[in-house]
C-alpha cells in the first residue's frame, strides 16, 4: 500500500527538532482558512496531516510548546513534569480521578509524546456493546469502517508486535521487540495458568524507518523519546503536515469558538502572549482531548448557544471515561532491573470480551508498566508503606515487575466535565471532573487485580504489592445517531452547529480495553477521508 | 556463591512482625552518596556516569545536587514541624539526608502544580501550610506546646496516624487527613527519588540518553550497573569465608 506521508523522511536524522518548524507556512491574520484545528494532539495532527494532503489550508493552535527534543525534553523523571498538562482541574465525585501526569499531555505532539506507546486495536464487539452486551450504547459506525484506517496508521506509526490473536486477528508492519527478565517471568506465570501473552504492540520502529533511529531500550519512553524511535504526532504526523502547508501556532490557548446569528463557527478566539486573538475560519476541528474540548465547547456561550457549543440537550461533558488501571507487582529473585527497555512489553486480549461466568460485563486487558523510581514509590506508597519499610521496598526496586490492568469501565451521564467558579490566567473557568464507578466496574476491577495477582504467584513471585489507580481518558462529546444521544454525529459534527468537528478522544462512546491514542488517530483518519478534498 | 538478595525475607510483608529488616545490616555505601549512606549497592555512583548523558539532562540532574534552594515559601515553624514530618516518613534518620523539604519549598514556590485538585481540598501549597500547623495542633492534644518539642515517639504516633488518615479534631476537622497525607507524600517522594542519592541507594540507573541499554535479561547487568550488596552481616561474611 503506497502512504501518503512522508514524515518519516522528512525529519532530521542527525537532530530531533521537526525540520519544517522554521519554515512553515503563516496565514496572515484576518485571512480566513479552511480549517482551525484546537489542540496539536493524536486526533488533531493526524486530521491536519490528512486534509492537508486534500489541499486543505490550516492553521493549528495548541496551547503547549512547540518542542525540540533535543533541548526541551530530559532523560529523567520527575525533570518532565513540563509535558503535562498541570494548569488547575478540580476532581470529585465518589471515585475522583487523579490528572497531570497520570493523563493528560500539553504541546505540540499532544499526550502522545508522553503515552507509553501501546497500540492495540479495538475488538469488533467494541461497537456493539449495546446490541450484545445490553450495557452503553453502540458506536454508529462499525470495526469494518476503522480498519483501513488501522491498517494504513499501524504502518505510519509504525506498530511492531507479534502476530495478534485477538478481536480481529491481524499482523504488524514491524517484529517484535526483545522482552525483558520480568516479562518473560510474568508470562511464563501466565502460562501456567493458560493465559496466553504476545509481544507488543507497541508504536516504536524494530528496523529501518525512514530518518527515524532504532530504540535504545533506555525505558523513559513515559517523559518523551528523545531518541524519535517511539510514534507521536510530532514524528509521525506533523513533519508532513508542515510540508503541506499547515500552520501551527504553539503556545496559544483557544478560549472560545465563536459563532454567528445564524449558529455557524466563523473561527476561534484564542490567547497567546498575554493578548487575546481571532482566527478565522470556515471550520473548525476541536481536539483538546477529553477535559479541554468539553471545556472549550461549555466556555463557548453566545446568545443562540447561551449553554455552550453542542449543550442544547446537556450532553457534553458527560460520559466521559478512564479506565481501572490497577497494578500488580510482584519480585523475584532475580534482578529485573524493570526501567530497562520500554514499559509497554506484553499484553494479552484473554479477557478482554464478555464472560458471563464473570458475573460482569465487558473485560480488561493486561499489559505491562515498569514504574521508573517516584512511579514504583507511588505504588509502594498505595500499598501502606512509609519510612523504613518504603525504604526498603524502595531499596528491593531492582527485584520487582509490574503488570497493570486496563478494565473497561462504563460511560455514565454523572461522569461529567463541566466548569468551575475558579478560572485560569486567561480569564476562562478552570474544568472540574466527577467520577464515580458503578458496581460492574467495581467487579470488573477486582476481578482483574485478582488475574494478574495469580500470574505473578504462578511465576514465583516472593511477594505482591498492588495499588489502585485510572489510565487514560475519553468520551465527554460522544458520537452517537442523534442529537438525543450524542454530541456529535458519525461524522464527527457536532450537531447544532455543522461545521464544528470534535476529532480527539472525546468522542469516543465507550473506551474497550484497549489504549486509545490509535483509535483516536484511525477516528480522525476516517474523518478525513469523508471531508475529502477542498 | 551465595545469591545478593535472592530470597526476600528482609521485606516487610514477609516478615511475622511486618516490620523491614534493619538498614544497618547493609555495608556503608563505598562510592557516591546515599541518603544515611545504606549501600545495598555499595559501589554504585550515578553521578560517575554523566559524561554518558545528554547535555540537558546533565544540567538538570547536577544542579539538583548541587544548587539546595533556600527556605523561601514555608515560615521558620512551618519548616521545622514539615522537616521533622519527612524526615520520619522517609526514614532520614541521619545525615546525609536528601534536602526534600527544601526542595518541595522551591516546587511550591516556583508554583509548580501537579494538574488536579479534590474538591474538599485548598491548593496544595496551603495543604503543606496546614498540615503543618494540624501536626502542631495534634501535639497540643498530646499535651505538648508544638509538634517539635514532642518527645519522637509521641512525633512517630502522630505521622503513624497521618498515614493511616486518622487525625481529628481542629484543623484536621476541615482539611481531609488521607488526601492531605497523599498530597504530603507525593511532593516528597518525587523530590527524594529524583534525587541521584536515592538512585545509587535503590541501585536505578539514572538517565539513558543517548547510552541507552543492552541487558535485558534477568540478573543481568551492564559493566557500569552497581552490583547488590551481599544480604549477610559483612563483619561475619567476611570473617566466615576467611577472607580477612
Ligand atoms: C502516562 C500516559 C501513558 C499513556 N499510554 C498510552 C498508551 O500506551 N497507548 C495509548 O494508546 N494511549 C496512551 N495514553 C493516552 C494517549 O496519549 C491519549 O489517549 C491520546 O494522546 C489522546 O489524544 P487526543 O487527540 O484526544 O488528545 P491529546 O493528544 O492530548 O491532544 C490534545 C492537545 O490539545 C491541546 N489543547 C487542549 N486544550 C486546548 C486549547 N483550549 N487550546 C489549544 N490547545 C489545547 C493540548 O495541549 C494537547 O496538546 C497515555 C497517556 C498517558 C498520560
Ligand atoms: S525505550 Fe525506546 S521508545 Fe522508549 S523512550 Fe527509549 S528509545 Fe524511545
Amino acid at each position: 500500500m503506497k502512504l501518503a506521508n512522508d514524515s518519516r523522511f522528512l525529519l532530521d536524522p542527525h537532530r530531533r527538532d521537526v525540520p519544517g518548524r522554521h519554515r512553515m507556512r503563516t496565514y496572515p491574520a484576518g485571512e480566513e482558512v479552511d480549517l482551525v484545528v484546537v489542540g496539536a494532539g493524536a486526533g488533531g495532527t493526524t486530521l491536519a496531516q490528512r486534509l492537508a494532503r486534500r489541499g486543505w489550508r490550516i492553521v493549528m493552535l495548541e496551547a503547549g510548546p512547540f518542542w525540540d527534543p533535543d533541548e526541551d525534553w530530559v532523560s529523567d523523571e520527575a525533570g518532565s513534569h513540563r509535558l503535562y498538562w498541570t494548569e488547575p482541574r478540580i476532581i470529585g465525585g465518589g471515585d475522583p480521578v487523579e490528572l497531570g501526569k497520570n493523563n493528560s499531555g500539553r504541546g505540540v505532539g499532544g499526550s502522545m509524546v508522553h503515552y507509553a506507546g501501546y497500540c492495540p486495536r479495538f475488538h469488533p464487539s467494541d461497537f456493539l456493546v449495546r446490541t450484545e452486551d445490553d450495557v452503553a450504547a453502540d458506536w454508529p459506525i462499525s470495526y469494518d469502517e476503522l480498519k483501513p484506517h488501522y491498517e494504513e496508521l499501524e504502518a505510519e506509526l509504525p506498530v511492531a508486535g507479534q502476530h495478534w490473536p485477538w478481536g480481529d486477528p491481524h499482523r504488524y508492519p514491524h517484529r517484535p521487540h526483545p522482552i525483558t527478565g520480568g516479562a518473560e517471568a510474568a508470562w511464563r506465570g501466565a502460562r501456567e495458568l493458560g493465559i496466553e501473552f504476545r509481544v507488543g504492540p507497541v508504536g516504536i520502529a524494530n528496523g529501518q524507518f525512514g530518518n527515524r533511529p532504532h530504540c535504545i531500550y533506555r525505558g523513559f519512553c513515559l517523559q518523551g523519546c528523545k531518541v524519535g524511535a517511539k510514534a507521536s504526532p510530532l514524528v509521525t504526523h506533523l513533519p508532513d503536515a508542515l510540508a503541506h502547508g499547515v500552520e501551527v501556532r504553539a503556545d496559544a490557548m483557544a478560549t472560545q469558538v465563536e459563532v454567528d446569528a445564524r449558529g455557524r463557527a466563523t473561527g476561534v478566539t484564542y490567547f497567546r502572549d498575554g493578548a487575546e486573538s481571532f482566527q478565522r475560519a470556515a471550520a473548525v476541528a476541536v481536539a483538546g482531548y477529553s477535559i479541554e474540548s468539553p471545556r472549550l465547547l461549555l466556555h463557548s456561550v453566545s446568545s443562540r448557544f447561551p449553554h455552550g457549543l453542542g449543550n442544547g440537550n446537556d450532553l457534553v461533558g458527560r460520559g466521559v471515561m478512564v479506565q481501572g488501571a490497577p497494578q500488580v507487582a510482584g519480585r523475584f529473585p532475580d534482578t529485573m532491573r524493570m526501567y530497562k527497555a520500554p514499559p509497554p512489553e506484553i499484553s494479552s486480549e484473554e479477557f478482554y470480551e464478555t464472560d458471563p461466568g464473570r458475573g460482569f460485563a465487558r473485560g480488561f486487558s493486561i499489559q505491562t508498566v515498569s514504574p521508573l523510581p517516584i512511579a514504583w514509590a507511588e505504588h509502594v506508597l498505595a500499598d501502606g508503606h512509609w519510612g523504613q519499610a518504603l525504604r526498603e521496598y524502595m531499596r528491593d526496586y531492582n527485584h520487582w515487575y509490574v503488570l497493570g490492568a486496563l478494565c473497561e469501565l462504563l460511560p455514565r451521564a454523572e461522569n461529567r466535565v463541566t466548569l468551575a467558579d475558579a478560572t485560569d490566567r486567561t480569564g476562562m473557568p478552570i474544568a472540574r471532573m466527577d467520577y464515580t464507578q458503578c458496581d460492574n466496574d467495581r467487579a470488573n476491577i477486582a476481578y482483574a487485580r485478582q488475574k494478574m495477582t495469580d500470574i505473578l504467584h504462578a511465576a514465583g513471585a516472593q511477594d505482591v504489592l498492588t495499588i489502585d489507580r485510572y489510565a487514560h481518558l475519553v468520551g465527554g462529546c460522544p458520537m452517537g445517531t442523534s442529537p438525543e444521544n450524542s454530541v456529535v454525529d458519525a461524522d464527527h459534527r457536532v450537531w447544532e452547529t455543522p461545521n464544528v468537528f470534535v476529532t480527539d478522544g472525546s468522542v469516543m462512546p465507550t473506551q474497550g480495553s484497549a489504549n486509545p491514542a490509535l483509535t483516536i488517530m484511525a477516528l480522525a483518519s476516517r474523518l478525513a477521508s469523508r471531508l475529502g478534498g477542498r | 556463591m551465595v545469591h545478593a538478595f535472592s530470597d526476600a525475607d528482609h521485606l516487610p510483608n514477609r516478615r511475622p512482625d511486618g516490620q523491614p529488616a534493619s538498614p544497618e545490616r547493609l555495608p556503608r555505601q563505598r562510592r557516591g552518596v546515599t541518603p544515611q549512606m545504606h549501600g545495598r549497592y555499595p559501589d554504585f555512583d550515578a553521578m560517575s556516569q554523566q559524561e554518558h548523558w545528554d547535555d540537558a539532562t546533565r544540567t538538570m540532574v547536577v544542579s539538583r545536587v548541587d544548587q539546595v534552594p533556600p527556605i523561601r515559601f514555608f515560615t521558620k515553624d512551618e519548616a521545622i514541624a514539615l522537616g521533622i514530618l519527612l524526615d520520619l516518613a522517609l526514614a532520614q534518620d541521619r545525615e546525609p539526608r536528601v534536602p526534600v523539604l527544601a526542595l518541595v519549598d522551591a516546587k511550591l514556590l516556583e508554583g509548580k502544580l501537579d494538574g488536579f485538585q479534590h474538591d474538599d481540598m485548598p491548593p496544595d501549597p496551603e495543604t503543606w501550610r496546614q498540615v503543618a500547623a494540624g501536626l502542631d495542633a495534634t501535639a497540643v492534644q498530646h499535651g505538648f506546646e508544638a509538634f517539635r518539642v514532642a518527645p519522637t515517639g509521641v512525633q512517630e504516633q502522630i505521622v503513624g496516624a497521618f498515614a493511616a488518615g486518622e487525625l481529628h479534631g481542629r484543623v484536621w476537622d476541615e482539611l481531609p487527613c488521607a488526601k492531605a497525607w497523599g498530597v504530603v507524600m507525593r511532593g516528597a517522594l518525587s523530590e527524594f527519588y529524583s534525587h541521584p542519592w536515592a538512585w545509587n541507594e535503590i541501585g536505578f540507573g539514572g538517565p539513558a540518553y543517548p547510552r541507552g541499554y543492552a541487558v535485558l535479561g534477568p540478573g543481568g547487568r551492564e559493566p557500569w550497573e552497581g552490583e547488590g550488596a551481599l544480604d549477610v552481616d559483612p563483619v561475619t561474611d567476611v570473617r566466615e569465608r576467611g577472607l580477612e
